[in-house]
């Protein structure tokens, strides 16, 4: 994940996490991850992460999937005509089903595959920062540091409630 | 789950994949006893054909189709609860959400099977997937059992990748606390997932995402089942309110399932501080309400056959009260509009052994009403000439003992090697480690 030496700072409580992140934030330290258990709208705003793209992606698939299914039983309609009395070979009602059906398959697979993808995900490592507790109860941060300035960002993590900070290389 | 912190929920939960007992594996051997059975019926009747089950005109339609609604009905709760309560922000959910997702699968899973039991020559099930084919031959896309095809499809896909997303930091945690060749297997299952900020921000927008795309599909799902048979212009069939009773009794159905299998499994893995009496209560409020639904609907089948002034749709309907399988439609009066009633009174949803009973009741119910529905309406239809019963043969018999199995069997498999209960979500719930204004920290206090 680093490529550049890093500190990660690693905290037992959640409001430690959060002022650890503004005063990196405020000193404009690069941050490079940030870890928790589960999922905190909070962190994300301190980041500052933008929209996801997920939804974009997403949409996109229920579009191609809608139109997809919808081609192909046209398609279908039209290679193998069962003409039943004034009835059309097209009809564009009973057709709603599989537009429907069709659309919501591929929005779903589109938004599994873009936020596994979008994740960094599948990875057969883990980052050389992760730390099992992170799983379970802890949160960690890591925040790149340019050369001699080290000390500093280890002090302001300290300071800020981390229960342990240490080097992690790329 | 008051008192627990967050590296309680990760050993209370993750402790049931550890060795279980000698029982366990003897009530899986005995499982799939029964569904080894299942599929050696299912092979007799291949190579003898479906003659050898009950099927016979004008029965065309038999116990394999009940099954098959059974199940579809069975597989509704599931993303109820995981989907729609979940953009409710009903919390009552969380601890039961990912066993009822579960059981969506596996009960879709089977549901599936059924289609192609009945279809007697099952190696040629390829002859309805729409594909340019030498046969020069396409599928109607006119047909409800084309978007039954569609529709069963989709939910199983979809079921499956939402279960498998909400799983993913599930994985995680087990794969950290796994030793050996454990831990590479939900390590590959887990996918690398760390737990960052940039794949939670993802994974959030995701899942909010299913939930809202899986909304519309449960309602759909059940609604396209009910068109295989109200398009069809049999006395009993072809009615208009088929589409909402069908997703009522599908909800009604998955949600005593979520009761039957959740209660037992509450008391053999002690979740009794996650899945709380309140929890449980809670799904029985639900199903008075659909129990309520699900009775509005049955009068209301009986006034539209009686306002309609049709003389087949009465005859249907009083056959159905009163004829060959009375007993039958009794019970399901009983077990689906009445039995959840006691349910209106606190002691009655309060205690395991009443909440237990009534859901079993209402399965066996909504069984003998897919029974009713379908069974029925095909023994009598417009001409007396064209009346007959359907008897149930011993192959039939078996393969849906054998199906229970199955659902049983895969049940279990998913209780003991995956986490039942979500981890993450449970401890969305919780509050976190807070060092100021007075919040607990590690110790609790």
């Amino acid at each position: 994940m680093a490529h550049e030496p890093a500190l990660l700072g690693i905290f037992s409580y959640l409001d430690d996490l959060l002022e650890a992140l503004r005063r990196v934030k405020k000193e404009n330290w690069k941050i490079l991850t940030v870890f928790s258990p589960i999922h905190f709208s909070e962190i994300q705003e301190i980041v500052g992460h933008k929209t996801s793209t997920v939804r974009y992606l997403t949409l996109i698939g229920g579009i191609l999937g809608g139109t997809s299914v919808v081609g192909l039983g046209v398609y279908a309609h039209l290679s193998f005509k069962l003409i039943t009395s004034g009835k059309p070979v097209i009809p564009p009602i009973p057709f709603i089903v599989p537009f429907f059906e069709g659309t919501i398959l591929l929005a779903v697979i589109f938004a599994v595959l873009s936020w596994v993808l979008k994740g960094r995900l599948p990875r057969v490592k883990l980052p050389a920062a992760y730390d099992p507790r992170f799983s379970e109860d802890r949160f960690g941060i890591l925040v790149a540091y340019p050369e001699g300035k080290r000390e500093t960002i280890s002090k302001l993590l300290k300071d800020a409630g981390a229960e342990e900070v240490r080097d992690v290389s790329g | 789950m008051e008192g627990l912190n967050y590296q309680d929920v990760n050993r209370e939960i993750l402790r049931t994949l550890s060795r279980p007992p000698r029982s366990y594996y003897l009530i899986v051997g005995f499982l799939f006893l029964g569904i080894l059975w299942g599929a050696i019926c299912w092979t007799y009747q291949i190579f003898t054909g479906l003659g050898v089950t009950g099927l016979l005109h004008p029965s065309m339609w038999i116990l394999y189709l009940v099954n098959f609604v059974f199940w579809v009905g069975i597989a509704h709760s599931g993303t109820l609860i995981s989907a729609i309560l979940y953009l409710f922000r009903a919390k009552w959910r969380t601890p039961i959400a990912r066993s009822a997702e579960a059981m969506t699968v596996f009960a879709v899973m089977i549901a599936g099977l059924f289609p192609f039991i009945h279809l007697g020559r099952v190696w040629i099930f390829y002859w309805i997937i729409p594909y340019p084919n030498q046969r020069t031959l396409w599928p109607n896309f006119q047909s409800p059992l084309i978007f039954d095809f569609l529709a069963i499809s989709t939910y199983f896909t979809v079921s499956v990748l939402f279960w498998y997303t909400g799983l993913v930091p599930d994985l995680a945690a087990a794969r950290d606390r796994a030793q050996g060749i454990r831990r590479k297997i939900y390590g590959f299952f887990a996918l690398g997932w760390a737990g960052t900020d940039r794949q939670w921000h993802h994974y959030g927008a995701a899942y909010l995402l299913l939930a809202g795309l899986a909304t519309p599909l449960v309602v759909s799902v059940h609604s396209v089942v009910s068109w295989d048979f109200a398009l069809a212009i049999i006395p009993g069939y072809h009615s208009t309110i088929f589409a909402p009773y069908f997703v009522a009794g599908a909800i009604h159905s998955g949600l005593a399932m979520v009761l039957t299998l959740l209660i037992p499994l509450r008391y053999i893995f002690h979740f009794e501080n996650i899945i709380t009496l309140r929890d449980l209560e809670s799904v029985a409020k639900t199903t008075v309400l659909t129990g309520l639904i699900i009775g509005y609907s049955y009068l209301v089948e009986y006034f539209i056959a009686w306002y309609s002034g049709n003389i087949f749709e009465k005859q249907t309907f009083l056959f159905r009260a009163f004829g060959h399988w009375a007993f039958m439609f009794w019970v399901m009066v009983f077990c689906n509009a009445v039995a959840p009633l006691f349910f209106f009174f606190k002691r009655v949803r309060t205690r395991l052994w009443s909440l237990l009973t009534i859901a079993i009741l209402i399965n066996i119910g909504m069984y003998a009403e897919r029974f009713v529905i379908i069974i029925g309406s095909m023994a009598q239809d417009f001409i007396p000439y064209n009346w007959g019963f359907y008897h149930v043969r011993w192959v039939e018999l078996s393969i849906t003992i054998g199906s229970f199995c199955l659902f049983l069997f895969l049940f279990l498999l998913f209780a003991k090697f995956l986490p039942s209960i979500s981890i993450a979500e449970i401890k969305e719930d919780i509050t976190p480690f807070l060092r100021g204004k007075g919040k607990r920290d590690h110790h609790g206090a």
